[in-house]
């Protein structure tokens, strides 16, 4: 402990050198965290998906099979088979936005049973059960869009050839971990305004979603499922949420990859950029190191000083980094500029490995050249000029 | 007397980086891997830009129902189809055909090679007339479709990519077994991401007989082309719309700006970090050199040159990194990739694209490290007095 005093003169002996280092490794950190934080919290979200036991029956051909809306009675008659919805995506355009958000035909009566980590007042749940033409949409796509109880809201078909006037009835709400920028209205609304355009598209669930009765039945359940239908026009195949949830990262391609080069491409630049500065710092130090091995300090002792220094500048570095991106996020909300981000924040988890990452690229950083002091001998050393 | 406008020569800078070999090198080497990791970035985006973009026709028109954004969404009846391609005012072929073709799309759910999982393929059921309107697509490998049996072609790049879609293998399209006879390229775009059948055979096998996806046709001219588009819209019967495929693509670029918007956060935090280091590098430079500095001075070189000689040495060492940088991404050779298209839902295919503006913009980037991060070390080295400097050991 007695050294700290001199390892933070050390420190700051140079202020604006050490502010600058600090100041890239704090930018570059912040810039590795955001990124990470985008791959972590999608994994979060499908580890989480796994406690509310949901299993999710899709068409064997994908998601943009159908499986035609009598599934949905069948499944929830299953043993094991608590409730069950339809999840029929509508892709409608909202006023003139040009990209879409969730918007799911469903049965209001079993909504927040299979999504029981999604809370909604109960007297906002009985009104949109008794409207047709009522939804329930996420707290955080009504702040966005200034959406209220009371609302209408105009719904354009994009992949069906009717349009939906909806009026908005509830807003849910949930944790971190829920999708809180979805729309949900009644599936029987889409499905009688498509009858009466005799579309072929009519009577098609989209996926049917359902709630096990606890987690040991799911292995069990699917196979009678995907057994149940395997001979029909529409044969199904049901996934745990979890997979269901892969299956979105597997269809995007490994974007996830080119996150993971890229943060590996800026720790490695940032290694580089502090060696050099500690390299330097040492450089200039020479006289005053073999100064003090001459006056009795060993080895070790000036290679812990010098690794503390630069520990500590990659610390700080980190701090700053990493804790001004998980506050950005706490503060300001982004989901306002881009729809169906709203999921995204940065997790305490990776805020800690970014400062652990900053720390350790002091300390790598640090060893060849405090090394390399250590290493200095008294004679040469005094004898130097600079 | 000092002789005006004499610079320092560039030589100097380039010995004084020689001279602290280790210490440019590494500046250098930071200095690239942030040109990389941006140029990187660029490409990315770039790369699915020019897929959405590139060989669209000016005079390419797209009919899709009214409402939808995307052909696999997107329904025309046999009837109305017909009425389209009938239309005056559509260019026509050397044979006096109209160019123009009833399409259809439909959605292929296949396994990747080298990934686990599935993802979604665009199959395009097409008409002869469908080839003269992508001028850029020939057979590279076996042969062509015969109309009336199962038989499909199949990009280049999604042969690579998808179990099933390698010459002479089969792949399933909803229950029917489909045989792949050749492999095509056509030179980026959309075509890249598809495979291509007999448009009535997919329609057997689909049950989608005696409705198409779109109709795409070729105006004669520019004119022709708003007034073809003001009259399919004016039809309320049909209940289509048509658009240039210039904005249907477009739009569906939209969709990329999550990776566009990553691609500039990560250039512009790489950028401001760098900055900082190339500072650091700078200002050790100049600290160590203030007696040769106050030479410089005392023999008579201006304040100007002395500022410019510095900027000058450390936009040469942001210009090696960036080199090296636009050099490491070269390197990388073609990297193909794909990702879900979020308007069609189906895989788009595109190669990262490391053109010269994808470069530059890598190199400029560079450029902007070195003279702010050289800026404030160089008019360090202008501000020490000459005497003072000399004396310094």
């Amino acid at each position: 402990m007695k050294y700290v005093p001199l390892i933070l003169r050390n420190v700051s002996r140079n202020k604006i050198r050490s502010l600058f280092t600090g100041a890239s490794i704090a930018v570059s950190l912040f810039l590795v965290v955001v990124l990470y934080s985008l791959l972590m919290v999608q994994d979060e979200m499908a580890a989480g998906a796994e406690q509310y036991n949901r299993v999710a029956v899709q068409n064997v051909q994908g998601l943009t099979g159908n499986l035609p809306i009598a599934y949905v009675d069948r499944i929830r008659k299953l043993s094991g088979v608590r409730s069950a919805i339809p999840m029929s995506w509508f892709g409608g355009r909202y006023s003139d936005e040009k990209t879409t958000f969730a918007q799911f035909g469903t049965d209001p009566r079993y909504t927040f049973d299979v999504y029981e980590d999604y809370k909604v007042p109960p007297e906002q749940l009985k009104a949109w059960q008794a409207d047709r033409t009522g939804c329930i949409v996420g707290s955080l796509i009504a702040k966005n869009k200034g959406w209220k109880i009371g609302d209408k809201l105009p719904l354009k078909g994009d992949i069906y050839p009717v349009d939906l006037e909806l009026t908005v009835r509830g807003i849910y709400d949930g944790p971190s971990s829920t999708d809180r920028e979805m729309l949900w209205f009644h599936f029987d609304y889409l499905d009688e305004a498509l009858k009466k355009k005799n579309s072929p598209m009519a009577g098609n669930a989209g996926i049917v979603m359902l709630r096990a009765t606890s987690a040991g039945k799911i292995p069990e359940l699917i196979e009678d499922i995907e057994r149940a239908f395997a001979s029909s026009d529409a044969p199904a195949k049901a996934l745990t949420e979890k997979q269901f949830g892969q299956q979105f990262m597997e269809m995007a391609g490994n974007v996830r990859g080119f996150i993971r080069y890229t943060s590996i491409a800026v720790v490695v630049a940032l290694l580089c950029v502090a060696a050099n500065t500690m390299a330097m710092s040492i450089r200039e130090r020479t006289r005053e190191i073999a100064l003090l091995k001459a006056i009795g300090f060993s080895r070790s002792t000036v290679l812990g000083l010098f690794l503390s220094e630069s520990v500590l500048i990659g610390m700080l570095g980190g701090v700053v980094g990493a804790m001004s991106a998980k506050l950005l996020f706490e503060l300001v909300d982004f989901s306002k500029a881009m729809t169906g981000m709203g999921w995204f924040y940065v997790p305490w988890s990776t805020t800690l490995a970014g400062v652990g990452l900053a720390t350790a690229i002091g300390l790598i950083s640090g060893i060849i050249p405090a090394w390399r002091a250590a290493q200095i001998s008294v004679v040469d050393g005094l004898r130097r000029i600079a | 007397m000092r002789p005006a406008g004499l610079m320092v020569p560039i030589k100097y800078n380039l010995r004084s980086l020689r001279s602290r070999k280790v210490g440019s090198l590494m500046t250098i080497f930071g200095t690239g891997m942030v040109v990389w990791a941006s140029v990187f970035a660029f490409g990315l985006h770039a790369g699915l830009k020019h897929t959405l973009d590139v060989a669209v026709h000016p005079l390419d028109v797209i009919v899709l129902r009214q409402g939808s954004t995307s052909e696999t969404v997107s329904g025309v009846s046999e009837a109305a189809a017909r009425d389209i391609v009938a239309l005056p005012g559509i260019a026509t072929n050397r044979d006096g055909k109209p160019l123009a073709a009833p399409e259809l799309v439909v959605i292929a759910y296949l396994s990747r090679r080298s990934a686990p999982g599935k993802a979604n393929v665009s199959v395009r059921g097409a008409i002869p007339l469908s080839r003269e309107l992508r001028e850029g697509m020939k057979i590279v490998q076996g042969r062509d479709f015969r109309p009336g049996v199962r038989e499909a072609i199949v990009s280049r790049a999604l042969s690579e990519r998808f179990l099933g879609l390698g010459l002479g293998e089969e792949f399933v399209v909803q229950d029917s077994k489909f045989t792949v006879v050749g492999i095509f390229e056509a030179g980026g775009g959309a075509v890249e991401s598809e495979i291509w059948t007999d448009q009535r055979v997919l329609g057997q096998a689909t049950n989608r007989t005696g409705g198409m996806s779109s109709v795409q046709f070729r105006a004669a001219s520019k004119d022709q082309q708003q007034r073809l588009i003001a009259r399919i819209k004016a039809d309320e019967q049909i209940a289509l719309q048509a658009i240039t495929e210039e904005q249907y693509f477009a739009d569906q670029a939209e969709q990329g700006k999550l990776i566009k918007y990553i691609g500039n956060m990560i250039a512009i935090f790489l950028t401001i970090g760098a900055m900082f280091a190339v500072a650091n590098t700078m200002y050790g430079a100049i600290a160590s050199r203030a007696r040769e500095i106050g030479t410089l001075r005392a023999l008579g070189f201006g304040r100007f040159s002395i500022l410019t000689s510095f900027l000058l040495e450390s936009l040469v060492l942001c210009i090696l990194g960036a080199l090296l940088g636009c050099l490491g991404a070269l390197a990388l050779g073609e990297i193909r990739t794909g990702t879900m298209n979020g308007a069609t839902f189906a895989e788009v295919v595109f190669s990262f694209n490391f053109g010269p503006e994808v470069l530059l913009r890598g190199a400029g980037l560079a450029i902007v490290m070195g003279l702010i991060g050289g800026f404030m070390p160089a008019l360090r080295a202008v501000r020490m007095k000459v005497v003072d400097a000399l004396r310094e050991v």
